[in-house]
């Protein structure tokens, strides 16, 4: 599959053509996380167009591994997040000094899987983007499962060998403008994924049959229906646009809260329409036989990654606020 | 025998609370999936002995004949600590129909041995083509000599696989006029070649549910409860009951707990936002208690609840969705996470509550039935 992926061009959709791309932009990346939401592939899609390609086409384009992420050779994954005692979201502080890393990552989408990691680590001169690999010296990797059988790393790196690919106050620009672009993404992923679950459960809803009719008939399912289609239309409709406002910014802080707006709104209608998706199934949507638990729980993963609705709509209330104060 | 209602409300509370704090196994605490018997049998066999497994039960069959403020008390305990409910369909659902329907002689004999949990029972009412729309209900039970003959299939029958008796509904006249008629309310033993159990895995990975197919499978004519053709009247007065135990504050409160100590380790009050919904479900839950506490009351006087009972499980089941659903909220990157949270020196385990809470708005009777009811037998609405 990621092979058919890779010769159809997915992974270099937005790259530019002169780094080795088809230079389509992020809209065009998103049409196909729509796709891949819709089947709710495991591919790393979204990871690799957003995130590994992100972060490497800004930072060091000439890159062998750029090639091969493009060729769907290999898939890297990124870590820069880490965990505070209190188990939430903390500060980093994670070293890199004489080729080697120190400290700890997590939440690492494709942790299994991956040839490697690009890790984004403190230097001795400020922040650097190093790779380690995934089979390095004094690299333990802790896996937590995933509702939708995927699972997150937990890395800790213990004077772990890892190359410098990059460094200096680029670094975490590179890195916001791929967080930013991978949580556009991932709101065009969940878009599909709606789409599709919303499908499933029109078709179940005409051919079930309670009080000898289609539970469709009943006029409280019938518009409940209309809702989820609405819901569905609204998101669509503002992810795709989202994206290719993306395309036409170049301020990271104008692309920022556009990304965040995606994801909000993705994220919304996602959990709105899986939940509901249940509900109307009645109890063989609580099993793992039919196929809408599966969207209900890659909903919940893909709502989780990146930042969920509540998150994303701080992010871009403050981006309006200081805007405002700007102006 | 105690007179429970005798002592006042607080010293209640003490005892309760006690017992629990000193008995009840740290292990067992807030589980995140349905036990099977063996699991909680040593907890089960210590409650046995104080008399406490059917609070709700006259202590005349062994209950402890708690009016409801003290059942109330009870249950509040019992969230609070984590105190699992075990295996009590047979308290909670069969028992107060035998007590009410029953002959003497059943009475005698299967409600002991529910509180020993000698025998533990499920729920076969739902089948492939009746579930919202029970009256539909195709399996068959035929007289033959002393016994009735069952051949038919039940299915999301919970927690079959580790029951040894299943209390169904059954029809006994296919002929009848209507699809209410000609069904009978049955007791059956479960371990016979003729009934064929097969687990059901939910989206979340467990096996709670079942399948249960019966071919040929026999029953004694003295365990039929009630009428013949009668069970579908019996069955809705046992509804009642179940509502109002489905509606019961119980798994909100024990959810809003758990949302308490997760959202405070992991630093989400900090957040006014968070903070104002988390108030709301607070709130959303204590009132809800209230109108809990008139619908106990009447049950104490010993009037029969209305459909409006209904109000009680829409709102509960709705509002435990939420809380479970700001959990994920609180969790953030971890909301994906299966399994265990750690925060400080408690764990939580997100996903699973969020689980639970999902097919509450299912079972019991949808809620969308339930809106149904009250619309047309509550608020007098055509149709
Ligand atoms: C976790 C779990 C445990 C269970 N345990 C048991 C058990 O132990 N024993 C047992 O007998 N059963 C059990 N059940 C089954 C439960 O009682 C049924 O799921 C329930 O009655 C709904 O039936 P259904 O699943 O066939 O859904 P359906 O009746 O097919 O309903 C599908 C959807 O249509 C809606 N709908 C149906 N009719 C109408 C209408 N007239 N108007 C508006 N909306 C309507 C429903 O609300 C629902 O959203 C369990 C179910 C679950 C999920």
């Amino acid at each position: 599959m990621v092979r058919e992926l890779a010769e159809a061009g997915v992974f270099g959709v937005a790259v530019p053509e002169d780094q080795g791309g088809l230079g389509m932009g992020l809209a065009a990346g998103g049409v196909i996380a729509e796709e891949v939401g819709r089947v709710i592939a495991p591919e790393p899609v979204v990871l690799t167009i957003g995130l590994s390609l992100g972060l490497l086409r800004r930072l060091c384009p000439a890159h062998p591994k750029m090639a091969q992420l493009i060729g769907g050779e290999i898939s890297l994954a990124v870590a820069w997040q880490e965990r505070g005692p209190d188990g939430a979201l903390a500060d980093a502080t994670c070293r890199y000094a004489d080729g080697k890393l120190t400290g700890g990552k997590a939440w690492v989408v494709g942790a299994i899987g991956s040839l490697g990691f690009l890790v984004v680590a403190e230097g001795d001169d400020g922040p650097v983007l190093v790779l380690a690999e995934a089979d390095a010296d004094g690299l333990v990797i802790d896996k937590r499962a995933q509702a939708d059988g995927s699972s997150l790393g937990e890395l800790s790196f213990s004077g772990t060998p890892a190359v410098e690919l990059a460094s200096g106050g680029a670094v975490p620009t590179a890195l916001a403008e791929a967080v930013a672009d991978a949580t556009a993404l991932a709101a065009a992923e969940l878009v599909g994924l709606s789409e599709r679950a919303f499908e499933i459960t029109l078709d179940y809803i005409k051919t079930r049959e309670q009080f000898d009719k289609p539970i469709g008939s009943f006029q409280v399912i019938q518009h409940r229906a209309v809702d989820l289609n609405v819901i569905c239309e609204v998101a669509q409709a503002g992810v795709r646009e989202a994206l290719a406002q993306m395309d036409s910014e170049t301020d990271p802080k104008v692309r920022a809260p556009i990304a965040s707006r995606a994801k909000a709104r993705a994220v919304t209608a996602a959990k709105r329409i899986t939940r509901d998706a249940i509900q109307l199934h009645g109890a063989v949507g609580y099993t793992d036989e039919f196929d809408i638990g599966l969207y209900l729980n890659r909903a919940l993963v893909l709502s989780a990654w990146l930042g969920d609705d509540a998150y994303h709509r701080r992010i871009w209330f403050e981006a309006r606020e200081a805007e405002g104060a700007a102006q | 025998m105690t007179d429970w209602n005798a002592i006042s409300d607080v010293e209640f509370r003490k005892e309760v609370r006690q017992f629990f704090e000193a008995e009840y196994p740290e292990e067992l605490r807030h589980l995140p999936h349905r036990p099977k018997f063996a699991e909680i049998e040593h907890w089960h066999r210590k409650l046995h002995a104080k008399g406490w497994v059917a609070p709700a039960w006259p202590a005349e069959f062994g209950g402890m004949g708690l009016n409801a403020a003290k059942l109330l008390i009870f249950y509040e305990e019992q969230q609070r600590w984590g105190v699992n409910r075990g295996r009590d369909m047979g308290v909670q659902m069969v028992g107060p129909l035998i007590i009410k329907f029953g002959t003497q002689e059943q009475k005698d004999y299967w409600l002991p041995r529910i509180l020993s949990c000698e025998d533990i029972w499920c729920q076969g009412y739902s089948e492939p083509g009746a579930g919202s729309d029970l009256a539909n209900l195709r399996t068959r039970a035929e007289i033959d000599g002393d016994d009735f003959v069952i051949n038919g299939q039940k299915i999301w029958t919970t927690m079959a696989h580790d029951a040894t008796h299943i209390f169904m509904l059954v029809r006994t006249d296919p002929d009848a006029p209507k699809k209410q008629q000609g069904i009978s309310f049955l007791l059956a033993p479960m371990n016979q070649p003729g009934v064929d159990v097969r687990t059901i895995t939910t989206l979340s990975g467990e096996t709670e549910f079942c399948e249960v197919f019966f071919d040929n499978a026999r029953t004694p004519r003295e365990n039929l409860v009630g009428e013949l053709n009668k069970g579908w009247t019996m069955a809705k007065a046992l509804l009642s009951f179940e509502r109002i135990f489905i509606g019961s504050p119980s798994l909100a409160q024990n959810a809003l707990g758990q949302l308490e100590s997760f959202a405070r380790g992991r630093g989400a009050f900090d957040d006014p936002v968070f903070r104002d919904r988390f108030a709301q479900a607070a709130l959303d839950v204590e009132d809800h208690a209230a109108l809990y506490a008139r619908f106990a009351d009447q049950l104490k006087r010993g009037e029969t609840l209305g459909a409006d009972v209904s109000m009680l499980k829409i709102w509960v089941t709705e509002c435990f969705q939420r809380i479970t659903e700001l959990m994920i909220e609180a969790a953030g990157p971890d909301g994906g996470s299966i399994g265990p949270l750690q925060v400080g020196n408690v764990s939580v385990d997100v996903l699973a509550s969020f689980y639970k809470a999902r097919p509450t708005t299912i079972y019991g009777g949808s809620n969308e039935i339930q809106r149904n009811i009250l619309s047309k037998a509550v608020l007098g609405l055509p149709g």
